[in-house]
């Protein structure tokens, strides 16, 4: 089997495999599942700006919640259908993550990081503050997406999302795009030397990964039909960057299964408490240090290196 | 009387209190191979840096085919013809060869993936690297790492090409190879502007030697009027030769 066609039939599987399991769970796992989802499509746009363009970001959970924001804020008050607030979801989190990107041009590592931890705050402590329009920490009722809709029905429309998400970023990667942005990963001043424009990719990565982040935040909004500040924080930034970075951040489609494993696993663990984030933890340092492409990259390069051998002993 | 490819006029650069270029002069005709030499600091990358747009000067003017070219950024440049290499390669080492080419190849925005992967295998095949096509460039030895970067600049299809130290650390048989080639790229109408220490390269393979020292040139002449001019033998050649 070429490896190719070993790919697309473990796509198939995957999806198949993600579309049954409602006829096989309960209420609360379909649920757990929906969430999951969310955090794939959070984990995998952080992995495409910290993953292939090499630019780190703190603020990715913030701009989920501006997305949030926005889409209940459009609906409430502008009278949008909630398919549109996700419009505008994606629109105000990807013009801020444009802006995020002009800010950042010139700042690398640990000044780049700590600069988006910032923005990343201030997000929260505005969404804290400004009570009259976001209810502040007390949370903000959200429309649903589906009136009187099943955990189930939200349970695929999540899917489909998620997955038609994956398949963008897969095309944009294996776009031109793509390889620009992995030629800024690797080497900006070489890449400008062959003729990209550093500039403008760097600033166009942050909008493209803070768009989709925009709207996993308006679906997780129009689902829970409930948000506050506290999907901004700095802990639930720490939970997707050990998502991606587990799943592995250096591929979309591991940072998504990812966040949904590790989703599956919190509430598994539930009964642990706060000593389910401090294993999380120590599993993303091993991870990080073992394992520089996700358990999945070690699984799959395993599985590859095989094949290999298998053809080669025929 | 007809432009010169390269203009550079009253070019000044400074770091701090240290002055990198004193007012350089400099007029390079269309398909000429200049060598660039002098003392380590004498201005020579920094030279090579702000024409391929990496530094802003502090005054002076530089031209290309008659443009302006000063306040241009880096990947303008090279998409108005002029290439460049880098003293310490800067290759994408965890692409492919060949995606290295690409990115080259499609950054005009227009150019078919098809035509740049045809281009960039027959670039690949006149290099010797088309057996590594498919393979990381982290992979590479250092000499094959310095041949793909002559590659990727040549993806360019550049007027002018800037290249820095290009045969450090290079063995000599890969170094003979180099040299054919660098001699068929400047036959085929290429400028080519070389920067090295190696100055039997640079005597081999340049009609035009100028040298550098302190931020000024001191001497603009044949490899056999720079082998013998006194300020050259005084300020770099002594030295090499002493």
């Amino acid at each position: 089997m070429t490896p190719q066609r070993a790919r697309t039939l473990a796509l198939g599987v995957l999806l198949a495999g993600f579309a049954v399991l409602p006829l096989l769970l309960g209420d609360y796992w379909i649920y757990t599942l929906t969430i999951g989802f969310y955090y794939a499509i959070l984990a995998a746009s952080w992995a495409l700006l910290v993953g292939y363009v090499g630019r780190i970001s703190f603020a990715q959970a913030a701009m989920a919640g501006l997305g949030g924001y926005a889409s209940a804020l459009g609906v409430q008050h502008l009278g949008l259908p909630p398919v549109l607030g996700l419009g505008l979801a994606v629109l105000v989190s990807g013009a801020l993550g444009l802006a995020i990107g002009w800010l950042t041009l010139r700042l690398h590592g640990a000044y780049l990081g700590l600069t988006t931890i910032a923005f990343a705050e201030i997000l929260r402590i505005t969404a804290t503050a400004e009570y009259g329009l976001t209810e502040g920490s007390r949370g903000l009722q959200v429309a649903p997406l589906l009136t009187g809709g099943s955990r189930t029905e939200y349970y695929y429309l999540l899917l489909g999302v998620t997955a038609g998400c994956l398949v963008l970023m897969g095309l944009l990667l294996r776009s031109r795009l793509g390889l620009f942005f992995q030629s800024i990963r690797e080497d900006e001043d070489g890449a400008a030397s062959l003729g990209v424009n550093v500039t403008l990719w760097k600033m166009v990565a942050f909008a493209i990964s803070s768009a989709f982040a925009g709207l996993a935040g308006g679906l997780y909004g129009h689902f829970v039909q409930l948000i506050t500040p506290s999907m901004m924080s700095l802990q639930e930034m720490g939970i997707v960057l050990a998502m991606a970075v587990i799943g592995g951040f250096h591929n979309v489609l591991f940072a998504a299964l990812g966040g949904v494993a590790l989703q599956v696993l919190l509430e598994a663990l539930r009964e642990l408490g706060e000593w389910r984030l401090v294993a999380f933890g120590l599993v993303t340092l091993l991870v990080l240090r073992l394992m520089p492409n996700g358990i999945f990259g070690a699984a799959v390069a395993t599985i590859a290196a095989r094949m290999r051998r298998n053809g080669g002993d025929e | 009387m007809t432009t010169p490819q390269l203009e550079i006029s009253g070019l000044i650069k400074r770091f701090g209190g240290l002055t990198a270029l004193n007012s350089v002069d400099l007029s390079i005709g269309q398909g000429e191979l200049v060598g660039l030499i002098g003392p380590n600091g004498s201005g020579k990358t920094t030279l090579l840096n702000i024409v391929s747009g990496y530094y802003p000067a502090d005054g002076g003017t530089i031209r290309h085919s008659g443009t302006s070219v000063l306040g241009k950024a880096p990947h303008q440049l090279a998409r108005q013809g002029i290439g460049r290499s880098f003293q310490i390669t800067k290759l994408f080492k965890r692409l492919t060869v060949l995606e290295n080419m690409l990115v080259a190849g499609l950054s005009d925005g227009t150019t078919s993936r098809a035509a740049a992967t045809e281009r960039a295998m027959g670039l690949l095949a006149d290099l010797r690297l088309e057996r590594l096509a498919h393979e990381r460039a982290a992979s590479l030895s250092g000499g094959q790492g310095k041949l793909l970067e002559f590659a990727r600049v040549m993806m360019l299809e550049p007027e002018i090409i800037l290249l820095d130290e290009p045969f450090g650390g290079v063995h000599p048989e890969l170094k003979r190879f180099m040299h054919e080639r660098i001699a068929a790229w400047n036959a085929a109408g290429v400028t080519i502007i070389l920067i090295s220490h190696d100055m039997g390269s640079i005597f081999e393979l340049c009609a035009r030697v100028v040298t550098l020292s302190y931020g000024d040139i001191i001497c603009d002449g044949t490899p056999d009027e720079t082998r013998n001019d006194p300020a050259v033998l005084d300020a770099y050649l002594g030295e090499q030769h002493g």
